[in-house]
């Protein structure tokens, strides 16, 4: 098992400067560097002052050189700073000679899209499971049909107009829930309760939207594994000794229908750092996903690079956690990595 | 399915039923006296990067530092110069010395005084090789700055170059006491800044929203309003929902919010008041010069006249916007009321194609000189406004023979792949109505290398005279001759043409008093500082 561990590990490191490689390449594909899009058609902004910030980056030397200069830093765990005017640092923040601190962007962006994705993350397995449950207990009917149409209608229904149609309807004609950001306007002065009550009611819209479309996957998900296990012979002899259905079901049947769902929570631990962009800009939370996508408009090649990194760590460390959590659940498996 | 068309019911239900309930319980008309207090909040799509304007490329930037540093000189209400820290300034004989003389007893917001010292840090700082600006070039133009005494501050030119004086009026005064030992790429400043003017920065919280106070040691007097609030909201429609719930009390909207959607709901019209103003900037149509047939001048005038513009107009902007006649704002001294749009004429269109050497020989449709037929590409980036103005000028093209196909390009690419490279027919794209009226890096011959802004080729010797001519006047009444010849030249030769300059709209929350409509050339928030919110109208602010 250690062995095990150690190989894969290691076998991370090639794949995350292939990773990484790739995607500094095809980034700088793109027509275009950052002084195109901060100044490219003001009269005012002359040709020459441009070149000179080319240079400040270091983006008029060939792509290899910029490549190994930015391998230099990252593997000291520098992300470095952004190309925006106000050259904020990457990843983490710094201090001054005079103790000002220059927060992180991705220190700022992450915790936002952490909260809201693990609490969707939860939202979407805890509903799933029991709609799956509920499905495959009542196979074909109405029950199973009303929520395999509802999980469907939520998949397939655009986020951003159902956004916008519930923020209209609970903000604007109700005033049960605030339209957008994550505070409200006195939110420094409120109690810590009052704090609590209030970053929530403004969670309530941005996580709901975006737990809508990940219900139809994973329910259907439970739905059709717990159908499999419930025609297999030890579910039949459990209700044979005379196990109350509960018992069979939630006892016997869930449990093992939940194994897959392991892989399935490995997979997603990426998923996590990602943001949505439509639902982030209409709900105006300044999480990963803008940050990400206005990084990418304007060229800012240390930010895009420093989120990409991040991400494919935590996408091989997924991997590995998914395979150590089958492996930790299914002693089938253990007994394969061993042999 | 049955659900999803009962949701649709359902919702739909719901938002019409209940659009009217919610009543307004401010009384916002009647008379209101002038008083200082209460708190205004405003939606940015973007939020600011960097409050030392030298360095910010972006508007969010420059709305929020003008709102905390001065300048020497500024544009007043009918955007000619005026005094802002500087009393007054003169201009040497030869034109190639500008000296300022600075206000007595001016102060930065921690109490230092604010002296020419400080004006001459600045312009070392602007000029600095250093120094991470693209705006630098008009500063290196100075010869010599010096500081002669607290009071007066003094540049002198190698030659004379009149758009000095729109060049001191864009740059924000920085203070030396606090800025001298930092490195001004990277400094705590440009998120902390300490300023002169009407506010000081009290939150910043990144992501979410940024507050300014008013500044009681302001060298401009106390403005009225003593908070401003500006939130950071990308999506405009959902900065227009919270404008409808009074979470903000103004925003910029688009022709179809101002037109139809405000007016016809009676709770809206209610409480939002509308505002429009020339925008800063027009939209044209700009042919590739050195491409065959648009090196002719019968082809460009042609296509002028085959163009509606005020179909354009009320196509695209539903009506908000004028058409232009030359690169200047309308209203101003430097755009000549003389000159007129070309008027839309299909037969004049057709008799100048003929004269050029097109006609219809196969019977297709479409015309043809030489055997070819004459067709060619529009290329615009990314914006829905040009998009469509695409699509309404390619039918009228159709009409009188030419085929227009169209291409819409994301913003690098059509910069680096097609604009640099000179490797288009015709684009369509905006240029700034600027405020100084030289226009040199456009349209002077000289300026048509790779990354330069003469990118349509335009060459005129007349023209090129003009431009210079005008770079080294700096007597407003000549250089205004000299802008109308040029103008005039420009608008006869047709190496663009102009389709319109849209109305900047704005729709504001009536608890804001005091507002100058309809709005001078320089826009309604010249006289922010005077706007007020009376007492009455107020939101229930939380007692800290």
């Amino acid at each position: 098992m250690l062995n095990y561990l150690i190989k894969r590990l290691l076998w991370m490191i090639p794949m995350l400067i292939g990773i990484s490689l790739i995607s500094f390449f095809i980034m700088h594909l793109a027509p275009g560097d950052i002084t195109a899009s901060e100044s490219a058609f003001n009269p005012k902004a002359s040709e020459e002052s441009r070149q000179k910030l080319r240079a400040l980056y270091n983006l008029d030397k060939p792509l290899m050189t910029q490549y190994s200069l930015w391998l230099k830093r990252i593997v000291k765990l520098d992300f470095g700073n952004s190309f925006a005017s106000h050259q904020r640092p990457v990843l983490w923040e710094t201090k001054d000679a005079k103790g000002n601190v220059s927060k992180g962007m991705i220190q700022d962006a992450l915790p936002i899209t952490l909260m809201i994705n693990l609490i969707g993350l939860l939202v979407i397995f805890a509903l799933s499971i029991f709609l799956g449950v509920v499905s495959a207990v009542n196979q074909n009917r109405w029950p199973d049909r009303l929520i395999t149409i509802i999980v469907f209608v939520g998949f397939a229904i655009p986020g951003f107009w159902l956004a916008l149609l519930l923020m209209y309807w609970t903000g604007v004609t109700h005033s049960w829930l605030p339209i957008s950001g994550l505070h409200s306007a006195g939110y420094e002065k409120m109690s810590h309760i009052a704090q609590y009550v209030d970053l929530f009611k403004h969670l309530i819209l941005p996580v709901s939207i975006s737990s809508l479309g990940g219900l139809a996957s994973i329910s259907l998900y439970v739905r059709n594994g717990m159908l499999d296990i419930l025609q297999q012979d030890f579910i039949t002899t459990a209700r044979a000794k005379g196990l109350p259905e509960n018992k069979v079901i939630y006892g016997h049947a869930l449990r093992n229908t939940l194994l897959p769902l392991i892989t399935i929570i490995g997979l997603s631990i990426p998923g996590l750092i990602g943001g949505s962009v439509i639902g982030e800009s209409i709900f105006a939370i300044s999480g990963m996903g803008k940050l990400f996508f206005d990084a990418v408009l304007m060229r800012d090649f240390p930010v895009v690079m420093g989120i990409l990194t991040i991400g494919s760590v935590l996408t091989l460390f997924g991997n590995l956690i998914a395979d150590i959590g089958y492996a930790w659940a299914d002693p089938r498996i253990r007994r394969g990595i061993s042999n | 399915m049955y659900i999803r068309y009962l949701l649709l019911v359902f919702l739909l239900f719901n938002v019409t039923s209940c659009s009217d309930k919610k009543v307004s319980i401010y009384n916002y008309e009647g008379t209101f006296n002038s008083e200082k207090g209460g708190t205004l909040i405003d939606a940015m799509s973007g939020e600011p990067s960097n409050l030392i304007s030298m360095i910010a490329g972006d508007s969010a930037s420059s709305a929020i530092s003008g709102n905390i540093f001065n300048k020497l000189i500024k544009y007043d209400k009918n955007l000619e110069l005026a005094p802002e820290l500087a009393d007054k300034w003169t201009i040497s004989g030869d034109q190639k010395t500008i000296t300022f003389y600075l206000k007595k007893n001016l102060q930065w917001a921690d109490g230092h005084s604010l002296t020419s010292d400080d004006v001459l840090f600045t312009w070392k700082l602007v000029t600095d090789d250093k120094t991470r600006t693209p705006y630098g070039s008009d500063y290196k133009l100075v010869d010599k700055a010096e500081a002669l005494d607290p009071f007066t501050f003094r540049v002198n030119y190698k030659k004379a170059y009149a758009p000095a004086l729109d060049s001191w009026a864009s740059l924000q005064i920085l203070p030396k006491h606090i800025l001298k030992d930092e490195d001004i790429n990277h400094t705590f400043f440009s998120r902390k800044p300490t300023g002169s003017s009407y506010y000081k920065l009290t939150q910043w919280i990144n992501g979410e929203k940024l507050s300014l106070e008013a500044s009681p040691s302001s060298v401009m007097g106390e403005p009225n309003i003593s908070q401003l609030t500006s939130r950071f909201i990308p999506d405009t429609s959902s900065q227009f929902l919270e404008l409808i719930a009074d979470n903000i009390d103004l925003m910029n909207i688009n022709p179809i919010q101002f037109a139809r959607v405000i007016p016809s709901r009676p709770d809206l019209k209610n409480k939002l008041a509308l505002y429009k103003e020339l925008g800063n900037s027009y939209t044209y149509l700009g042919f590739n010069l050195k491409h065959s047939p648009f090196n002719d001048i019968k082809v460009r005038q042609a296509i002028n006249y085959a163009l509606d513009k005020q179909e354009v107009i009320d196509g695209v902007l539903l009506g908000l916007g004028e058409p232009v006649a030359s690169p200047y704002k309308p209203g101003t001294r430097w755009s000549d009321k003389n000159l007129h749009p070309y008027p839309y004429d299909k037969n004049l269109a057709l008799k100048l194609l003929h004269e050029a050497g097109f006609n219809d020989s196969n019977h297709d449709g479409i015309l043809e000189k030489d055997g070819k037929p004459f067709t060619f590409e529009i290329l615009t980036n990314q914006n829905k406004q040009r998009e469509m103005t695409a699509v309404l000028i390619q039918r009228r093209l159709k009409d009188v023979g030419i085929d227009v196909k169209i291409r819409v390009i994301e913003w690098a690419s059509f910069v680096n792949q097609f604009i640099k490279t000179g490797d288009f027919d015709a684009v369509i794209l905006g240029w700034s109505l600027s405020l100084d009226p030289d226009q040199y890096n456009i349209w002077h011959s000289s300026q048509q290398k790779p990354g330069q802004f003469n990118f349509i080729g335009y060459n005129n010797k007349e023209v090129d005279q003009l431009l210079e001519e005008g770079r080294t006047e700096l007597n407003p009444d000549k250089r205004e001759k000299i802008y109308h010849a040029f103008s005039k030249i420009l608008l006869n030769e047709s190496p663009v043409i102009y389709l319109y300059a849209g109305y900047g709209l704005t729709a504001m929350n009536k608890r804001i008093k005091g507002i100058e409509s309809p709005a001078p050339p320089a826009g309604i928030a010249y006289n922010s500082y005077e706007w007020f919110i009376p007492s009455t109208l107020r939101r229930n602010e939380i007692a800290p």
